[in-house]
């Protein structure tokens, strides 16, 4: 097992490697001009031409790749050309809150979808599954954004009880040491500043989780059903094994294996639909700062910012893959 | 007082500032819409009051959440450009002088004692300055500090501090030896001289715009504030707390930026000015980049005051019961179809549209086939007005154009008399996908208007669409769209800062390749203008060059709105201003 | 190996079958209540979309903005949007654009992912380890961006989204299919026939791919529904398809969402046709899953 996760970490290399080149020619071959970034419409050719001296845009591009590269290399990931803020301490403010986020709608999905999917595969066909099917395709078919608005309507406009936007109360005062609200409020013993916070995240991780949350609860039940049609799980029938005993230990064992895939993949779903809860709940996390990146044209913001996405998504993959062998010992790692 | 004298100069010093900045007449401080809009139009301007006058003796402490459009770019308002820093800069520097609370062209003295006396030559300015003020960090506001701003700006290398001090360059026709002050001589504490190489008539009000705040010499020192590494400056990445950074003399203090997240400021407790000492505690700026969040925040309570709103929200608000509409009154900004006629720009889009746009009657027929009060109703809450010129009727020598009102039937008219043929009267519309502005609060919406009434009178338009800063400036720049939505917000609220930097200037002897209009008479005309000194002869001739453009319709304009924002109901003595330059020492929260 | 193949796989597996996969299939699907009513669903959509002409009460293109934000009414049964065109008629209309996106968007990424998947989980080893990191780099740069790279790209416009859309969809279904492949090499029925000689395409395609297929199946009927809704994510940060006159249901949506107080029935008809198509595929999906598997057979 340890062979293979090092194989695999080095096999990610040149594959991150590749990515480089590519993310460093696409932003180069957006439309627009970084420095219009900068100066908007007040952009005349001489002031153009001297913001891309500053950027070092002048330089033929093999030297801005080398240069960007050899950066790199150095832990120096570049800086945004609208704020000046270093992209690594820019990402290490806003990451937090996208894992925080992240978990909290992994939370609703999982800890909602997997027993959806179990109660629904009971009886397929039946009026529970038939319920929990729409159910399940209400959360698919609204976009994160209607059903984002639609919830801070109904609980923060409306009702009053939760509050609509952010992550905390800008009223109360919190030290920032991890940047996730919730962990900071912990450490400093603030309780009133970890309800506040918990108040915050629960609309945002409903808006964020109800796709998962949907994907989950179908594939949970799709395969609970397939495995309850194997012969293995018939020949524990027949032996007379409880039903509870035929559930958890033959039926979930088995169907796991492709909601563990599903989960897997779903991160990387999260990341992409955090891009708007982030923007619906003005949450400050990295998914809305990379399309803004894209949107203000911030050349290095892009770049490295997606490079580090590709860099944490493969050691999801990575967990996820193990976690696959964990579940199937017949996967072997050759 | 010096105003009369300030009004001839200011359009004595236009020539002379145009001269110095050779053909980049662009290099007069234009204005991007989400620039700082400072905003002086001449001599206009009732002050337009936005949320409740205070009712009764205001109640002192209290946050105020305020809900911002963006976040913050710099903690160092020599460095910013845009709109969002300098709202929050402006409750913490000031400058020598400024705008009049709640207008956008009455120039007052700040920390200046009063309006400076100016040399009969019109290029040595000499401020005396108030006395007994402080810092925010406690060092005393002096001449020296002033003169420390001055030549720190001017010093500026090239490369970032440069790009990003867009203000001084553009304003002084660039840094080091090519700025317009010659030096600024403090002879003693209370005195400022600033000697200028030519006269420029734009300084005075040039400078009430928050870019040149006074900051604190020491804490500039202190937080490394001239590095040009700007992710290892300090002071303008604002992370220590009050008194390292944006350390100015305002009634709030700088005391901490979560960037993306909040900008907290606090109660100066020793303001200078016991009148104009801060009601509230604290205030709390929070961006938020999208109007329905922002109005839904309002909402449920989560903010206090939302800087901008969605006119289409307007109903809504109006109707809720805890909440007031700010009306800003005013309007310091134009929307417009921008048209370009030049069928050979290189990468044109569409050069059969840039040709038929050279034919007069075509463009005076969309003139005709746009109804206007039509896109107010339905696109800016009917907070906006038909633009009947291409600057606002707040600036300087504005004169009613009469301009085409709807006629469908005139249209068709005066397609007929173009002699195009109905097949070949197709042309390309561009919108911005991916921003809303004060003067097009709903491009797509407004694009899909206009296209309908040109289709209905003969036209047919495609749609087409570039996000902002990722095709549309750099395309609509250099020519590259026939046809357009743009507009302006006013850095000033002159007839150059709209006519000449905005629209219609030479680079040399061409037109600017954005629109392609080529009026010799026009461009011969606003040059002799900023030469005159004779008023008469001034508003002459501007007047004159508001006609030439009348007569050709090079572009047709739309609107001049004016951007409302909200509030709760329990937020008093809110002043509003059409250009946005607003200060919050005069609110209170009656709750 | 292309998405056409995959319908070769499906044919290869009616051999184990003593009748015609299909035909029974069919006929399984008949006696399937709900896949029925996702049928009906769909149907009424795709009826709607062919006679969009003759059904519309108005022009879905053109309105008068006088009638702007009219709340439904017996003239306009959905009232009209904020340029005054009805918003049946817009509804009726975006039927044909919306369900086209949906379909072609995820026909692009089973054609793409079904061919990573197949190889790399057919072919194992090296090969799989190469399309994995592959796949996990377009993984890794989520859907809307990688979209938003492709919009770059290639310019806006109905079939660049699309393709975007359906791109982003690939490397899930490559992932998906290479999984289920992976389980199934170790399995009693293809250990049997890699014993008795088969060759490895063979093998692939006959005995693993049908078999494999499960999930893929339940994952594009998903996908179906979920193309729609990620162009309307796409129209909500400012790279909706092309010409916003031509009715579309998702681009309809995000130009109403700023409407949920002052006109929430702007939101809510084409919301609820997206929901309701969406839930038509998707009962679909299950039905035919369920009839495609032989081991269901009641």
């Amino acid at each position: 097992m340890l062979r293979y996760i090092v194989r695999r970490v080095l096999g990610a290399i040149p594959v991150l490697f590749g990515l480089s080149v590519i993310l460093f020619a696409f932003v180069r071959l957006l439309p627009g001009d970084p420095a219009i970034a900068i100066l908007g419409q007040h952009a005349t050719p001489a002031l153009i031409q001297q913001v891309h001296q500053s950027l070092g845009l002048d330089k033929p591009i093999y030297i801005q790749y080398i240069q960007y590269i050899n950066g790199l290399l150095h832990g120096d990931f570049g800086y945004s050309i609208i704020n000046g803020r270093s992209v690594l301490s820019d990402f290490a403010h806003r990451f937090p809150g996208t894992v925080e986020l992240t978990i909290g709608a992994l939370i609703v999905a999982v800890g909602i979808g997997i027993p959806l999917g179990r109660l629904a595969a009971r009886h397929p066909n039946g009026w529970i599954d038939g319920t929990v099917t729409v159910i399940s395709l209400f959360g698919i078919s609204i976009p994160i954004f209607v059903l984002g608005y639609s919830l801070v309507f109904i609980f923060a406009v409306q009702l009053h009880w939760l509050p609509a936007a952010g992550q905390l109360d800008p009223r109360i005062d919190l030290t920032p040491h991890t940047n996730m609200v919730l962990i900071d409020a912990i450490i400093d013993g603030q309780p009133a500043a970890f309800v506040d916070g918990l108040r915050h995240l629960v609309l945002p991780a409903i808006a964020l989780g109800s796709i998962p949350l949907a994907i989950i609860t179908r594939i949970t039940r799709a395969s609970v059903i397939d495995v309850s049609n194997e012969d293995y799980v018939r020949t524990a029938r027949a032996k007379g094994l409880s039903e509870r005993r035929v559930n958890d230990r033959h039926i979930m064992r088995n169907a796991w294996l492709p909601v563990t895939t599903i989960i897997g993949l779903e991160v990387g779903g999260l990341l992409a639909g955090a891009v708007i809860t982030e923007t619906v709940f003005s949450w400050n996390g990295v998914g809305s700062w990379v399309v803004d990146a894209i949107q203000d044209h911030d050349y290095f913001v892009i770049q490295s910012s997606i490079l580090i996405f590709a860099v944490i998504f493969l050691m999801v993959n990575l967990v996820v893959d193990i976690g696959y062998a964990y579940l199937n010992p017949r996967i072997r790692y050759g | 007082m010096a105003r009369s004298r300030l009004f001839t100069l200011l359009a004595v010093a236009g020539l002379a500032f145009s001269a110095c900045s050779g053909a980049a007449v662009t290099q007069a401080p234009s204005s991007a819409a989400p620039a700082v809009s400072t905003a002086p139009a001449a001599g206009s301007a009732a002050p337009s009051p936005g949320a409740s006058t205070a009712a009764g003796a205001p109640k002192e402490g209290g946050t105020l959440v305020v809900g911002l459009d963006g976040d913050m770019v710099y903690a160092d308002p020599s460095l910013i450009s845009d709109s969002n820093s300098s709202y929050v800069d402006a409750q913490v520097v000031q400058g020598l002088v400024g705008l009049k609370p709640g207008t956008v062209s009455d120039v007052i003295p700040v920390l200046a004692a009063a309006m400076p006396t100016v040399s009969a030559d019109g290029k040595t300015y000499t401020f005396t300055l108030r006395t007994g003020i402080k810092f925010h960090d406690g060092t005393p506001f002096n001449a020296a500090a002033v003169k420390y701003n001055y030549d720190r700006w001017k010093n500026f290398p090239a490369g970032p501090l440069q790009d990003n001090a867009y203000y001084y360059g553009a304003v002084f026709g660039g840094f080091g030896a090519s700025s317009n002050i010659a030096s600024v001589d403090a002879p003693n504490d209370t005195t400022v001289i600033f000697h200028l190489k030519q006269p420029q008539s734009n300084f005075l009000i040039s400078q009430t715009i928050q870019p040149f705040g006074i900051q604190s010499p020491a804490a500039l020192a202190a937080g490394d504030a001239n590095n040009p590494q700007l992710d290892k400056n300090p002071y303008a990445q604002g992370q220590g707390g009050v008194g390292k950074s944006m350390v100015g003399t305002g009634p709030f203090m700088f005391k901490e930026w979560v960037p993306n997240d909040h900008v907290t400021l606090v109660k100066n407790p020793n303001y200078w000015d016991p009148a104009g000492m801060a009601h509230l505690d604290q205030i709390v700026f929070k961006p938020f980049k999208d109007q329905t969040a922002k109005l839904q925040a309002l909402q449920s309570g989560d903010i206090d005051f939302a800087q901008t709103v969605s006119p289409s929200d307007v109903q809504t608000i109006q109707s809720s019961g805890n909440l007031q509409v700010i009306d800003r009154g005013q309007s310091c900004n134009i929307g417009q179809i921008s048209m370009n006629q030049d069928p050979n720009t290189k990468g044109a889009d569409d050069p059969a549209g840039h040709k038929l746009l050279q034919n007069k009657d075509i463009r005076m027929a969309i003139a005709y086939a746009v109804n206007k009060q039509a896109y107010i109703q339905a696109f800016y809450a009917g907070l906006a007005k038909p633009a009947d010129n291409w600057m606002p009727p707040s600036t300087q020598y504005y004169k009613p154009e009469n301009l085409p009102t709807y006629d469908p039937t005139k249209a068709k008219q005066l397609i007929q008399q173009s002699g195009v043929p109905a097949n070949q009267l197709t042309i390309d519309l561009y919108y911005p996908s991916d921003v809303v502005r004060p003067y097009m609060p709903d491009p797509k919406g407004l694009a899909q208007a206009i296209a309908q009434d040109l289709q209905a009178v003969g036209f047919t338009i495609n749609l087409k669409s570039e996000g902002w800063r990722t095709g549309y400036i750099s395309d609509e720049e250099v020519g590259k769209f026939p046809m357009w939505l743009l507009g302006w917000t006013c850095d000033w609220a002159g007839p150059d800062n709209f006519l000449l930097t905005a629209f219609f200037h030479y680079n040399g002897n061409t037109p600017s390749p954005e629109f392609a209009y080529r009026n010799d008479e026009l461009n011969q005309t606003m040059t002799a203008a900023l030469a005159a000194t004779d008023p008469t002869q001034i508003q002459a001739l501007w007047q004159k060059a508001q006609d030439l453009i009348a007569a050709d319709m090079p572009t047709v304009p739309l609107v001049n709105s004016a951007p409302p924002g909200a509030a709760a109901k329990y937020v008093m003595g809110f002043v509003g201003a059409g250009n946005l330059t607003e200060e919050f020492n005069s609110v209170w929260l009656n709750k | 190996m292309t998405a056409g193949s995959t319908t070769v796989a499906v044919r290869a597996a009616s051999t184990r079958a003593s009748r015609g996969l299909w035909r029974d299939a069919f006929q399984r699907l008949l006696r399937n209540g709900p896949a029925l009513v996702g049928l009906f669903c769909i149907a009424v959509f795709v009826v709607g979309a062919i006679f969009a002409p003759f059904i519309a009460p108005y022009d879905p293109v053109v309105g008068k903005i006088v009638d702007r934000m009219q709340p439904p009414s017996a003239a306009h049964l959905m009232g009209t949007d904020l340029l005054g065109r009805d918003e049946f008629s817009r509804v009726l209309y975006g039927a044909r654009l919306s369900l086209q996106v949906g379909v072609i968007a995820v026909v692009f990424g089973l054609f793409f992912g079904v061919s990573i998947g197949a190889i790399a989980g057919g072919a194992g080893g090296k090969v799989d380890a190469v399309l994995m990191r592959i796949t996990d780099v377009l993984l890794a740069v989520p859907g809307i961006l990688l979209a938003i790279g492709i919009v770059a790209w290639l310019g806006r416009g109905q079939l660049q989204i699309m393709l975007a859309v359906g791109v982003s969809y690939a490397p899930i279904f490559a992932r998906l299919l290479r999984g289920s492949l992976l389980a199934l090499r170790e399995s009693d029925f293809v250990i049997a026939a890699r014993s008795m000689g088969a060759s490895a395409p063979r093998i692939l395609l006959r005995h693993m791919l049908p078999n494999a297929l499960t999930p893929l199946i339940v994952q594009a009927t998903l996908a179906l529904a979920t193309a729609i809704i990620d162009v309307a994510g796409l129209g909500f940060l400012g790279l909706g398809p092309g010409d916003p006159r031509i009715a579309e249901w998702g681009e309809m949506l995000t130009d109403s969402a700023r409407f949920l107080q002052s006109a929430p029935y702007l939101i809510f008809f084409p919301g609820a046709a997206i929901t309701i198509s969406a839930i038509g595929f998707n009962l679909l999906g299950d039905g035919l899953r369920e009839s495609l598997d032989p081991r269901l057979k009641r």
